[in-house]
């Protein structure tokens, strides 16, 4: 939320609160700069693997779930026909 | 409450990119671009980690969001023909096709 009112504020959409009598203020948001020079390659990594994960389960599931139906149309359709 | 019973599985499952999937996963996406916006980073070439797993998850989550409305959907759709059938007495005039003539009344002119 900070960031995003960081963006509003440089697209000159918000403006700033006016300053209280103690000059120095600073906000949380400022004290962990975080510096995107150096990929973070755990996340990226992590990342990587678990979008590869979460589209091996959904083709997994969208393939058990077309032979799931597959078979229970047959089962249904069997049942219909009274075979001896 | 279960999220998918086990008959919907009866179902025929819809396909693997629906508009659910496609419209989450593009969602998810723009959240990730988003997210680039707001922390000053190039839009479209930073965290393309970021873009792919939200996105990823976006087509996941549509999917089975998906499968579960078809369910409800087939539901509904079970019910009111059960319905229909338990009930001919009121339904039975749906198969003539009346025509407009037919249902309004005579045209007296008052003159």
């Amino acid at each position: 939320m900070a960031a995003g009112l960081r963006a509003l504020r440089r697209w000159g959409l918000v403006t700033a609160a006016p300053r209280p009598s103690l000059a120095f203020t600073r906000s949380a948001s400022v004290v962990n700069k975080v510096s995107n020079a150096q990929p973070n390659w755990l996340g990226v990594g992590l990342a990587f693997g678990t979008s590869a994960a979460l589209w091996a389960l959904l083709v997994k599931q969208h393939n058990e779930d077309v032979m799931e139906y597959e078979r229970r149309k047959q089962a249904r359709d069997h049942k219909c026909r009274e075979c001896s | 409450m279960v999220f998918l019973p086990d008959e919907s599985r009866s179902l025929p499952p819809p396909p693997l990119l629906n508009k659910g999937s496609v419209w989450l996963g593009f969602a998810g996406w723009m959240s990730a671009l988003l997210d680039n916006a707001f922390n000053q980073r190039p839009i479209l070439g930073a965290g393309v980690h970021r873009q792919v797993l939200l996105a990823s998850l976006g087509c996941f989550v549509g999917y089975q969001l998906v499968k579960r409305t078809e369910y409800m959907h087939a539901k509904v759709d079970r019910e009111l023909f059960e319905y229909i059938r338990h009930h001919p007495v009121d339904f039975h005039r749906s198969g003539e096709k009346k025509r407009i003539g037919q249902l309004l009344e005579d045209f007296h002119p008052i003159r």
